[in-house]
């Protein structure tokens, strides 16, 4: 199938072209960006990121680890310590605390690396050093019959380079 | 009519031009690459720094805690307070990154990178302290919540465990913030290494490449993990202070030392990062990234959070006095007028008092009396401690056993490794990564290129 890879020096422009593109049905795009950008991100996919479930997720399980195992150590070998109860609740609300921020955090970075497909491997056929230096990039995957149309959607929107690859 | 076959338009198409690389990338990345002088020499001089202090914990192991200061009634000393200072020098990096990511104050692109690296290098070193502390260290996983052979378990009423988890879990998120910071600029040094450089990062790089799915993910995760490292960062140094706020040791048992420590860490960790990024700007050339504006608004945090240490120690004076306890009355006559009078005065002047200069918006940018003020500053805050632990614990509430405790060779030696191991781990740090975060710094870069 070929592929046309557009090159941009604005990330107005690299967002216009996306936004443009999904409009027209195609939806197989890539996009390169040498920093963060909220516009872009938005452009691409404006559905809100799964990570929030992962750190919902790890804070739970956090805090019910987190007093489960001070409630079970604390009864396994029950000792009276400053007149309090076994499984005193109040002081376990700190570890508690803890292992709920220990618990989320890291299962945050793991959906970093689970949806952001961060693991060694090879870097895609249509990466290029230049996207970690100051310019943008969308490549889009096409019907040959669709290809003109795509590369003057990109040139309308500013693309500064256009090539295709089979 | 049909379109043209892809070949014919291709013909029209222009050719990928040659790479160019960002003014940003180069400027940053030069920082890890060639030879500096000053860098090597403090190299050489950090190590053997953690020669000698190695070589004597190996002897206070084998011959005891005896060699160090400790003597009744003074059992926690220059050990405890040098975990406590480190704890508290790692909190400015947290709170650069995720506080003030939250408030979205972008000035904290170039020196975030900086303060990060610091909070994992200082509470690593930190981390030791309390092993270096127990004597026995091969007795570490006493620590853990791990049964003895009677099969009892740690106690969870003890402010000292909930220490344990609090410095683990700062500790861990810490280096994960540093580290999924660090990705997208490894990326950035992969595509520009060869050989076997270029190996290593492709692998630390785990296959980043920018794409709109990984900056999402990555931006989300970075916004979570500011999420949750806030209220952790003003933990750990609560959990700190209740080390000794939940004693009933005169000068020791007070409500505010949760929020004055807490201030205390951020007043110190600021002035550290100060320390340390103006010779790093200096040495690599990194003006145009690290401005003057940056270094003022560090000041700002400086005094505003002196203020708040000025306050706690007047808050703990009159308290003392209006509490009518004699106890603490007597304790707090005598840290400013009992044997280590020069400790307490040492910190009243150096953490309220000559802060007070920052005021002048001159002295705010003059960055020559900045690193002068900003080590005095780390002076005090260590005196601080030394104040909050020594006095306390020698003059609690039977004089007659009282004592006088006078730090150890052994010990200052080993504090002055803790120094060494800091920097031996800041310095290497920076022959190897990027010491700004470049795609932020890039990312207010592109914004401005596009608003002009």
């Amino acid at each position: 199938m070929p592929t046309l890879v557009s090159v941009y020096d604005l990330v107005s422009d690299t967002s216009n072209a996306v936004r443009s593109l999904k409009a027209r049905g195609f939806d197989d795009l890539t996009t390169y960006s040498p920093a963060p950008f909220p516009e872009l991100e938005e452009a691409e996919d404006p559905r809100p990121s799964n990570v929030r479930i992962f750190t919902l997720l790890g804070g739970l399980v956090g805090v019910v680890t987190g007093f489960g195992i001070q409630i079970w150590m604390s009864m396994d070998w029950p000792l009276k310590i400053a007149g309090k109860n076994y499984a005193a609740i109040p002081p376990m609300w700190i570890i508690g605390f803890e292992l709920t921020i220990l618990f989320g955090g890291v299962l945050t970075v793991l959906a970093l690396f689970a949806l952001g497909g961060l693991y060694p491997r090879p870097l895609d056929k249509h990466y290029s050093p230049r996207f970690s230096a100051e310019e943008f990039g969308v490549v889009v995957e096409c019907d040959e019959r669709d290809v003109a149309e795509v590369e003057a959607v990109m040139r309308g929107n500013g693309a500064k380079e256009v090539s295709l690859h089979a | 009519m049909a379109p043209p076959p892809a070949s014919a338009v291709a013909d029209s198409m222009t050719a990928p031009a040659a790479p160019r690389d960002s003014q940003t990338n180069i400027d940053i990345m030069a920082v890890t690459k060639g030879f500096h002088w000053p860098w090597l020499i403090g190299l050489i001089i950090a190590v053997t720094g953690v020669g000698v202090a190695a070589g004597t914990l190996v002897y206070q192991t084998y011959v005891g805690l005896g060699i160090a200061g400790y003597q009744a009634p003074v059992f926690w000393g220059v050990y405890i307070i040098t975990f406590v200072f480190w704890i508290g020098i790692g909190h400015a990096g947290t709170l650069i990154s995720a506080i003030l990511f939250l408030f979205r104050a972008k000035w904290r692109n170039a020196i975030n990178r900086g303060a990060e690296a610091m909070t994992v290098f200082a509470v690593l070193t930190a981390a030791l302290f309390p092993l270096i502390h127990i004597g026995r260290l091969w007795k570490f996983y006493f620590l853990l919540p791990y049964p003895n052979q009677r099969y009892l378990w740690v106690n969870f009423k003890s402010p000292l465990l909930w220490d344990v988890f609090a410095v683990n879990t700062y500790l861990t998120i810490s280096l994960l913030f540093f580290l999924v910071g660090l990705i997208p600029d490894i990326a950035i040094a992969r595509d520009r290494a060869v050989g076997w450089k270029k190996a290593v990062y492709t692998v630390l790089a785990g296959g980043w490449q920018g794409t709109g799915k990984q900056w999402k993910a990555h931006n989300r995760t970075v916004l979570h993990l500011s999420g949750i490292a806030t209220p952790l960062v003003l933990s750990v140094h609560s959990i700190v202070s209740w080390d000794f706020a939940m004693s009933i040791v005169p000068g020791w048992h007070a409500t505010i030392f949760a929020p004055y420590f807490v201030a205390g860490a951020i007043f110190g960790g600021f002035a550290m990062v100060i320390n340390v990024m103006i010779p790093v700007r200096r040495i690599f050339k990194l003006e145009r990234y690290i401005t003057d504006y940056h270094f003022e608004n560090m000041s700002r945090f400086i005094l505003f959070t002196s203020l708040i240490c000025g306050y706690a120690y007047g808050a703990e004076y009159f308290i003392a006095w209006y509490s009518g306890v004699e106890f603490e009355q007597t304790s707090f006559w005598l840290r400013a007028f009992g044997p280590y009078w020069f400790s307490t005065w040492c910190m009243i002047i150096f953490n309220v008092v000559m802060p007070q200069f920052l005021w002048i918006k001159k002295l705010r940018t003059n960055l020559p009396f900045l690193f002068v003020l900003c080590f005095f500053i780390n002076l005090g805050m260590w005196f601080e401690r030394y104040v909050i632990i020594i006095t306390s614990l020698s003059r609690e509430y039977i004089p007659a056993a009282w004592g006088l405790y006078i730090p150890s060779t052994t010990e200052l030696i080993v504090l002055t490794g803790s120094f060494c191991w800091f920097s031996m781990f800041f310095l290497l740090f920076l022959k190897m990564f990027p010491i700004i975060a470049i795609a932020e710094v890039k990312e207010l870069e592109i914004h401005d290129k596009e608003h002009h």
